[in-house]
């Protein structure tokens, strides 16, 4: 499986190219603390209850507002390894509490990804971190893990991760209660619909860049992030994301809407719910304590929070996610959506 | 000027800071106050990055040869009385401030000084030079305090949940044109774009890497940052932020028990994977509860999981070299 080809291409990528050629524009180079040569079997697996499988595409595009378009990478649904483009973000993975779930990625000889189910908490081998198990490359991987604590995730590779993951290598995952979609954990409130903002920003000129850029210590500017787009689960938040299917919604009066909210970018956000009230009810997986009412709140990479809206009022309620940079605190950019009551 | 490589940066850095190290500044709980003394010698020198860049810093050092950044963590208990020395080896002004608790004004070039203070409130305290802020501090000048409560050694606060051990991440992150700048004493020019990050002054050395597993140079493997603790060794971690970056502190393996945001108790106790720090003197207490890693099947109990700041720019070094940022481990032994 792991031939001793590939492995001394690998091991002279790191000696030959170190320091060098880590950057701009080059091919599908060796890469520098890869780490796909520790590549072995996951020797945990049991029997799954559910089985997601994954491969890699690395050359899919999103079109934005004003027409111009950048370079996705991501997770397509299946084990086919590479393939032309897929959907961004990546295919949700959703499961019920308890079970015992299996991620089987497929990644070709071309470069090296993990999935990292972020907020799952498997066991060392599971968690797809490269520098602690493996990257995986030209071979597919089984990650075993049992969630627990019903919420909102998202998984996303962990490989330069810096870079992967702005490259868009990520999808949302839900962990229902054993009753299922509709409610929220067991004993909780129920929801009639729900809305997916996975806010993210994108910096175009790092979408130029490949798989290994950085990694054997060439300056690619992967330490300041300079977006351009500002997006919505996939859909650019100029003005796409206020009416994509999904992410704005149409609602009744009487009806509770639960919006999973996803820092997805690496600056820190402010989303404002245009003058709605909404109940968190669970943060990163875990139920809170008492519940607490806000009409915006602050996020920063990573977090997720499950907000449930039961509007009284009808009308058109603009959400507003305020991206901001991580030092001097200005607003780079925005990106809208929003619920309509009727 | 001292030139302090990476190389060796641990025999300075490391050895006075060990908390709980012997010396009158020490976690065991005592009936009655004390007086605490210690020395700080300020000092400047560069700190060679990975990329073979040397950067200029100052920091609160145990000697006057040595340049600490940060400099050491102090443990004290509420009631007791601070004396500590100052003794400023630059041809420019410090300073020495808790906020809110002491200022000792300026300390010229040259000049020797003591502060005596007293800390009554429990909880979790950054130390700084405060001239030209956020200049100096940036430049190095900064470190940690925690004040126990009286008597306690596992609460953060009388009545906060219990832990049995207790770290400090100071994270930092540097932009070496500033640095360069303030080093000739000039006001920089450029907006703050940090190239370097680091984790109680250490960044991380990934396998294979120069340095790695050296718990000196890499903070993967500094005892200072990396956990340690077998199931129900619950970790209390003061988190601060010397830097100007807004970070996501994200831990693997558990959530985090978030106790304190910039030093309000929290009026419920969150469990949380990732937490805004903010920039500029940010600060969090959390305790990483040490569990069973709750969605492992089978079961772990042992295993290593990283500590990263989602924040992901600041996994990276030099504008690439991912993983060489702040970063830690987490070890179930
Ligand atoms: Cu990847
Ligand atoms: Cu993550």
């Amino acid at each position: 499986m792991f031939d001793i080809e590939k492995r001394n291409r690998r091991m002279m990528g790191m000696g030959g190219r170190g320091g060098g050629m880590g950057g701009r524009g080059g091919g599908m180079g060796g890469g520098c603390y890869i780490y796909d040569e520790n590549q072995r079997a996951n020797d945990t697996l049991v029997t799954p209850d559910v089985t997601f499988r994954r491969g890699i595409y690395m050359n899919g595009s999103m079109t934005m507002d004003d027409g111009n378009t950048v370079t996705i990478w991501g997770f397509t649904d299946g084990g086919g390894g590479m393939s032309m483009g897929g959907p961004f973000p990546s295919p949700a993975m959703r499961v019920t509490q308890g079970q015992i779930v299996h991620t089987q990625l497929t990644v070709p000889m071309c470069c090296a990804h993990t999935i990292h189910h972020h907020g799952i908490e498997p066991g060392w081998e599971s968690d797809g971190v490269g520098h602690i198990s493996w990257d995986v490359s030209g071979t597919t991987y089984t990650y075993q893990w049992r969630p627990m604590h019903p919420g909102t995730y998202f998984y996303h590779c962990h490989t330069n991760t810096v870079l992967h993951a702005e490259m868009g290598m990520y999808g949302a995952l839900i962990v229902d209660p054993p009753e299922g979609p509709g409610t929220l954990y067991s004993g909780g409130p129920t929801y009639d619909m729900e809305a997916f903002w996975v806010v993210d920003e994108i910096d175009s000129f790092w979408h130029t860049l490949n798989w290994t850029a950085g990694t054997c210590g060439s300056d690619v500017g992967l330490n300041d992030l300079n977006p351009d787009y500002f997006i919505i689960t996939g859909v650019d938040g100029a003005q796409s994301a206020m009416n994509a299917p999904g992410i704005a919604t149409t609602m009744q009066v009487g009806q509770k809407l639960l919006a999973r909210y996803i820092c997805a970018g690496y600056h820190p956000q402010r989303i404002h719910f245009g003058g709605l009230t909404g109940t968190i009810h669970i943060s990163d997986g875990r139920v809170l304590p008492r519940p607490v009412q806000v009409t915006e709140l602050r996020a920063h990479s990573g977090e997720r929070y499950d907000v449930i809206f039961e509007p009284d009022t009808p009308g058109e309620y603009i959400i507003t996610c305020e991206i901001r940079h991580w030092v001097s605190g200005e607003v780079l950019g925005t990106a809208r959506t929003r619920i309509t009551v009727t | 000027m001292k030139r302090r490589d990476f190389l060796r940066i641990g025999s300075a850095g490391l050895a006075g800071s060990l908390l709980g190290a012997t010396g009158l500044l020490s976690w065991t709980p005592r009936a009655n106050a004390a007086t605490l003394e210690r020395t700080f010698h300020v000092t400047e020198g560069f700190i060679t990055q990975i990329d073979g860049t040397d950067v200029y810093f100052r920091g609160y050092s145990a000697s006057p040869t040595g340049l600490d950044v940060p400099g050491e963590a102090l443990i004290v208990q509420a009631g007791d009385t601070l004396r500590l020395t100052i003794v400023n080896t630059l041809n420019v002004a410090t300073s020495f401030v808790i906020d809110g608790v002491v200022d000792s004004g300026p300390i010229g070039p040259g000049e020797t000084r003591t502060v005596t203070f007293t800390v009554d409130q429990p909880g979790s305290y950054l130390y700084h030079d405060n001239l030209n802020a956020p200049h100096n501090r940036l430049l190095g000048l900064h470190g940690g305090l925690a004040v126990m409560p009286a008597g306690s050694s596992n609460e953060l606060y009388p009545g906060s949940p219990t832990f049995v051990q207790q770290y400090f991440w100071l994270f930092h992150d540097i932009d070496p044109a500033w640095h360069d700048r303030l080093r000739r004493g000039l006001a920089p020019n450029t907006a703050y774009t940090p190239r370097y990050f680091t984790l109680n002054g250490l960044s991380g050395r990934p396998p294979g890497a120069p340095g790695s597993g050296d718990p000196s140079i890499d903070s993967m493997h500094d005892p200072r940052s990396a956990l340690h603790g077998s199931i129900g060794d619950r970790a209390l971690i003061r988190i601060m932020n010397a830097g100007l970056a807004a970070q996501s502190v994200h831990c693997h393996g558990n959530h985090m028990e978030w106790l304190t945001e910039n030093g309000v108790i929290r009026p419920d106790v969150w469990e949380k994977d990732c937490l805004y720090l903010d920039g500029d003197k940010g600060a969090l207490d959390v305790i990483y509860p040490f569990e069973v890693p709750p969605d492992s099947w089978p079961p772990a109990r042992t295993g290593e999981y990283p500590m990263h700041l989602h924040s992901e720019m600041s996994q990276t070094a030099a504008g690439g070299y991912y993983m060489f940022g702040a970063i830690t481990d987490i070890f179930f032994e």
